[in-house]
């Protein structure tokens, strides 16, 4: 996969079409679905301006991780989104994508697939910003921590904590639905909810 | 593969540690499939990476416009010999010289051209500067910068459009030396009304041909290819041949019949 990319890229590089088609499929994806965590509704639009400036600075980029590079330009377009607005998106809990998660992850065709995919991510959506990013680069975007770190400035250790406080919320979130779902998980509560502390992820200390 | 971990994690409330949490990033960024059995966290992030919806690359021919639009501004046309090319970085930068040289002479010819098309009639100074700048370009084309406008501010787009004449009205106010007019908010319909003027002032059969050099790269970008070139700059700048002030107004083509 990443052989293929770095040929893509070169290609793109070179000016041939069809690499930056390759590339554009391959990103697009995961891009969109990183970028709706960040700006919500408008991920389109930063995707289109990302998606501009990456055609524009391709010839620039001397090597790495393109995927690294990549992310790096949707995430300042974002943020720029995001000054531009002066606000957060605010990201209701959604209660929906709880049930369809339960209903349809197991479903094999494609309409199915993508309800969950909708599902999972509206979920991920619901962390605080920082652990949801942390996640989305991690399992979606599909980068290790240390390259994460370097797209968000950021020691490797911290994006793995803030992942890991992710998870665990995540699982607690999945725990309570299929608590309520179903009757035999209620009588098992939670041994500890890992939660005294409330999210402070610009103060956190970097751990490893 | 993680069938155990997973009833583990579902009764402890999630992943134990950090190594916990980063194997199971890691499967669902490699997309390994997870089990019948995988407890519903593992589930959720694979199906969080999962595969693409059609709709998420809804925008892949913006995409492609923009890639297209970025190496035509940057002299790298995909060539036989692009393509070939082991060493791209050294090559652009001669590319981009040769393109800066060639926008040059083009546009030179192009402004030339402009200039011995006018009628040799006396220049009337501007009465207003900004004015005809400002109205021109809004007024006869509004809809001309659509959402995949092209790069300013490469080598070739800069030399062609500091060289072309930058009046966007169709040559009604008779000012060449409108160069001191403020860039416009509609600074690129001005600049591309320029290169249309150009372009509209060379005759029929050296067009097509026009439009292969990188002078005209940028306008050809913001026509949305060569083909379009000719309607938008019609709609730009309007019929070459109509200005109002330019041609006396033809009378009446019959034959006077009074006495």
């Amino acid at each position: 996969m990443t052989a293929e990319l770095n040929e893509a890229v070169a290609g793109a590089q070179a000016g041939d079409e069809e690499a930056f088609r390759f590339l554009y499929r391959s990103l697009q994806p995961a891009l969109l679905r990183y970028l709706t965590a960040l700006v919500g509704a408008d991920a389109e639009d930063v995707a289109s301006e990302a998606w501009l400036q990456i055609s524009r600075d391709l010839p620039s980029f001397t090597g790495g991780e393109f995927r690294a590079w990549v992310v790096t330009i949707a995430r300042n377009r974002a943020m720029d989104h995001l000054r531009r607005q002066r606000r957060r998106p605010s990201v209701p809990v959604p209660l929906q994508a709880l049930n369809d998660l339960a209903a349809d992850v197991d479903t094999a065709d494609r309409a199915g697939e993508a309800i969950a995919t909708e599902s999972a991510l509206a979920l991920i959506r619901t962390l605080p910003p920082a652990e949801a990013e942390a996640v989305m680069l991690r399992a979606v975007i599909g980068l290790d921590a240390e390259t994460a770190g370097r797209v968000l400035g950021r020691r490797a250790g911290a994006v793995r904590t803030a992942a890991h406080r992710g998870l665990r919320r995540l699982a607690a979130l999945l725990e309570r639905s299929a608590a309520s779902d179903d009757v035999r998980d209620a009588v098992a509560p939670r041994p500890r909810t890992d939660r005294q502390v409330p999210h402070a992820p610009e103060a956190e200390p970097a751990e490893g | 593969m993680r069938g155990d971990d997973g009833m583990h994690a579902r009764r402890s409330g999630g992943p134990a540690d950090r190594a916990e949490s980063d194997r199971l990033l890691d499967a669902a960024r490699a997309g390994t499939p997870p089990g019948a059995d995988a407890d519903p966290l593992t589930r959720l992030l694979s199906a969080a990476a999962g595969p693409a919806a059609p709709g998420e690359v809804a925008g892949e021919e913006r995409a492609l416009a923009a890639f297209r639009a970025a190496r035509a501004t940057d002299g790298t046309a995909p060539t036989a010999a692009a393509v070939a090319a082991p060493r791209p970085r050294r090559r652009l930068r001669i590319a981009a010289a040769l393109s800066g040289l060639a926008a040059t002479a083009v546009a030179g010819v192009a402004f030339a051209a402009v200039r011995l098309d006018r009628p040799p009639e006396p220049v009337v100074p501007p009465a207003t500067t900004a004015g005809p700048t400002g109205a021109g370009p809004t007024g006869t084309g509004p809809g001309v910068t659509g959402p995949s406008r092209p790069a300013p501010g490469t080598p070739a787009g800069d030399a062609s459009g500091a060289a072309s004449p930058p009046a966007p009205t169709p040559a009604s106010s008779g000012t060449p030396s409108a160069e001191g007019g403020p860039p416009a908010p509609a600074a690129t319909s001005g600049r591309m009304a320029g290169h249309c003027r150009a372009y509209l002032a060379k005759p029929e059969r050296q067009r097509e041909k026009a439009l292969t050099t990188p002078g005209f790269a940028d306008l050809v970008a913001a026509a949305g290819g060569p083909e379009q070139v000719e309607s938008y700059c019609r709609n730009l700048v309007g019929a070459p041949a109509e200005g109002p002030d330019d041609e006396p107004e033809p009378e009446r083509p019959g034959p006077r019949t009074d006495d």
